[in-house]
């Protein structure tokens, strides 16, 4: 609750500093201190220090794993503020209100987080969702801006009229928006009926929309490469995997364990197969490293899909680690993208003479992507792909995932060829010290975790 | 057939011929007036079913404020008929298979399941959808939903700041 | 039921019967402004000359398309009034509950409208509702 209610403060707090604050530079400042503070009020409300007592009805359900991803996207926005708040202020004339619309988005991700309720599954959706069609299209004279912030509102609206659809045929058929009472109704097999799962497959349909799984993932690469740089950054990681967590807490075993009609870990094994399919084969052929990025991200959607297959403990696990390195490396990597005169691969070569520490912080981070040992996207991928082998079916999915796998590392060692092997003069903007110590220590943070990923994971999760 | 039954079946006709006078008129200005005719005759439905705050807000919201948005939009636009672009055949044949899969999909789910036969609506009268009903419910049950969706509000308004205002 | 027995009690609030009036004086007004439109069409003389058929632009010839894009600050006065329009809307249900609703229910809108006045603050301070830029 914490989390919730500062958030919202926060972003009223920005808007006012927007008003009252004239000069510019605080302005990241001040957010940067916002997050501190709702940073360390999440931890303290996962040790249970909360300080609001409200009476929730059951709209919404505060467990260690939810508190656990706010800390984990909090921590995320933090970073990325940190090592992107030049940028923010650079991209427009309303840098206050940007990190308004930051904050209130993470006020939506704590509410997917803890979710009791459809009714509260959809306003978080909204209330994330909102924010970001507008930081899309924040870019009001760039004509690509424009556009893919008017394909993300339409086809995100849309989305969100199939989630509604979805809850209203669940409300129709339970007589209830109540997380528990949904899930009681699917886990005696007498009691569901067709209007409950043709609601539930809306609702799949809504959420593989929002976190851009394959067959609905048509406009992640026009918003993606559209959208300004820095808030590219953000959708990509943060808001992507709050998606996720919305999505495991609605996809709960229990749901989906039915026998009635419906195969559903079939649906989702279609699903990861056609994600990882498109995503990596359509990001080898990219000449951008942004929309290369872009592909990226639908690829590695497909590997987050795989908590939603197994749904055992290690999924949860494996997605919370997943959301961490993902986010991470993506935000690094973005950072380092934002301050390239050029984004295309051509624009990388001989960035490794120029800037040594940026192309090895930058290597750091794509080999954490493609998932090589001893960083923590190899532990992340692994405790995906070991979930899905504890369910001791579909071990056919998991060898196709590290064929995968291999060939996203084709496009991750694009990049780093460009950085270390080919002759150029890379252009960046001027690269501040501190900059080089935030990718630095995040760098390390990724490293880390990649050496010790279960010390880690026990260490705040249990 | 009583008059409910009557007012139920036109009112039904209306709102389905309106709305496919909504995608099938070339002018966009007849499709928010068609829209606005949805919209009345979903009212009526709600006041069949005695929904007497919703069928107000719906006109007060959807056809007040929220058409007049539209039309703005439109009028936002340049919509001169020539730089109307051509639809590619396929693209619409897609579009009509698509849609009539998930139409076929919607129908068979509601004539299949077991416990929507036989079952009516409850017209005419009952306090569910009475505005004191609804307050009751809105201001304890649902007081969070109510109060997180001011958050929703407030960034709309940065939103509409931030994309509308000059700089 | 006797129609005018219908008009003239006044039966409880909870059935849709109560709005036959209503449905009534709907059909009325539209009637009536589709019988005086058909009407007018009908009795009134017709001079379809070309002259007569153009548009009336003080003697000037006409110029131009009349649809040019307009400016975008009624949009944002529009939606403005859209949002605040919803909110007025959850008065409704508050002021019909006032007294049953007791304390818990008064915080609970107090801080929605806070909320609200917050917004519309910061609406006035960044000069959205300012016509002349």
């Amino acid at each position: 609750m914490n989390a919730i209610i500062l958030s919202a403060v926060l972003g009223v707090v920005m808007m006012f500093s927007s008003v009252f604050v004239k000069n510019k530079s605080a302005l990241k400042h001040i957010a940067a201190a916002g997050l501190l503070v709702l940073l360390i009020a999440n931890i303290a409300d996962t040790y249970g220090c909360s300080l609001f007592k409200i009476d929730l009805h059951n709209m919404l359900r505060f467990d260690k794993f939810g508190l656990f991803f706010n800390t984990i996207g909090i921590g995320a926005t933090l970073i990325y503020v940190v090592l992107s708040g030049r940028d923010i202020e650079k991209s427009g004339n309303y840098v206050a209100e940007y990190f308004a619309l930051i904050f209130f988005v993470l006020c939506g991700l704590t509410l997917l987080t803890s979710f009791g309720n459809l009714l509260m599954l959809f306003i978080g959706i909204e209330i994330l969702s909102i924010p970001l069609y507008i930081l899309t299209g924040s870019d009001k004279r760039n004509l690509k801006s424009n556009e893919a912030a008017i394909k993300y509102f339409l086809m995100g609206s849309f989305s969100t009229g199939i989630m509604l659809m979805g809850i209203a045929l669940i409300y129709g058929g339970t007589g209830s928006f109540q997380l528990e009472v949904v899930r009681s109704v699917f886990a005696s097999y007498k009691g569901v009926s067709f209007l409950e799962i043709a609601g539930l497959l809306f609702l799949l349909v809504a959420m593989a929309f929002k976190v851009s799984a394959a067959p609905f993932h048509f406009w992640t690469p026009d918003v993606y490469d559209g959208a300004p740089s820095v808030f590219t950054s953000f959708m990509a990681t943060v808001v992507k995997a709050a998606a996720f967590v919305a999505f495991i807490r609605l996809f709960d075993a229990r749901v989906t364990e039915t026998s009635a009609a419906v195969d559903w870990k079939m649906l989702f094994s279609i699903l990861i197969i056609s994600t990882l399919l498109i995503g990596n084969i359509t990001a080898v052929f990219q000449q951008s490293v942004k929309r290369m990025l872009a592909y990226s991200s639908i690829a590695q959607a497909g590997f987050m899909l795989f908590a939603l297959f197994s749904l055992n403990d290690m999924a949860k696990e494996g997605l919370l680690l997943y959301a961490a390195a993902y986010s991470l490396a993506t935000i690094g990597i973005f950072a380092i993208l934002i301050k390239m005169k050029d984004v295309s691969f051509e624009g990388y070569n001989g960035l490794a003479k120029t800037q040594p520490l940026l192309a090895a912080t930058n290597t750091i981070f794509l080999l954490s992507l493609a998932g090589i040992p001893l960083t923590a996207g190899f532990f992340a991928k692994y405790y995906m792909l070991a979930s899905v082998i504890k369910t001791g079916s579909y071990t056919w999915l998991v060898i196709f995932a590290v064929l995968f796998a291999a060939v996203s590392a084709y496009y991750y060692f694009r990049v780093i060829q460009a950085m270390y092997f080919k002759n150029g003069e890379a252009q960046t903007d001027t690269i501040t010290p501190g900059f080089k110590a935030g990718m630095v220590i995040v760098a390390a943070i990724i490293v880390i975790v990649g050496i010790l990923p279960q010390t880690i994971l026990n260490w705040f999760y249990f | 057939m009583g008059i409910t039954t009557i007012l139920f079946w036109f009112l039904s006709a209306l709102a389905l011929l309106s709305a496919i006078m909504v995608l099938a008129s070339k002018n966009p200005i007849h499709s928010i007036l068609w829209l606005i005719a949805v919209f009345f005759a979903i009212s009526g439905h709600y006041i069949l079913l005695n929904a007497q705050f919703l069928a107000i807000v719906n006109l007060i919201v959807y056809a007040g404020a929220i058409m007049v948005l539209f039309l703005f939009v439109i009028m936002l636009m340049n919509l001169n008929s020539h730089t109307e672009p051509q639809k590619n055949i396929w693209m619409k044949l897609a579009g009509v298979i698509s849609g009539g899969i998930l139409f076929t999909i919607l129908i068979s789910v509601i004539r299949s399941s077991a416990d929507m036969v036989n079952r009516t609506a409850q017209l005419k009268e009952g306090n569910i959808g009475l505005i004191n009903t609804l307050g009751k419910v809105l201001f304890s049950d649902y007081v969070i939903p109510f109060e997180i969706s001011s958050v929703l509000f407030l960034s709309a308004m940065v939103g509409a700041v931030v994309i509308g205002k000059k700089n | 039921m006797h129609i005018t027995g219908l008009l003239l009690d006044a039966p409880q609030a909870n059935t849709a019967a109560n709005y036959l009036p209503i449905a009534l004086q709907l059909l009325f007004a539209l009637g009536f402004v589709a019988t005086m439109m058909i009407v007018t069409h009908l009795l009134g003389p017709k001079r379809k000359t070309a002259d007569k058929l153009a548009t009336f632009t003080s003697g000037i010839e006409t110029h131009g398309n009349a649809r040019t894009p307009m400016a975008i600050k009624y949009f944002l006065v529009a939606i403005l009034f859209v949002l605040f329009d919803v909110e007025v809307i959850f008065f409704y249900p508050y002021a019909v509950n006032f007294r049953a609703l007791g304390w818990s229910g008064f915080y609970s809108v107090l801080m929605f409208v806070g909320f609200f006045i917050v917004g519309f603050f910061y609406i006035i301070k960044k000069g959205a509702l300012v016509w002349e830029d």
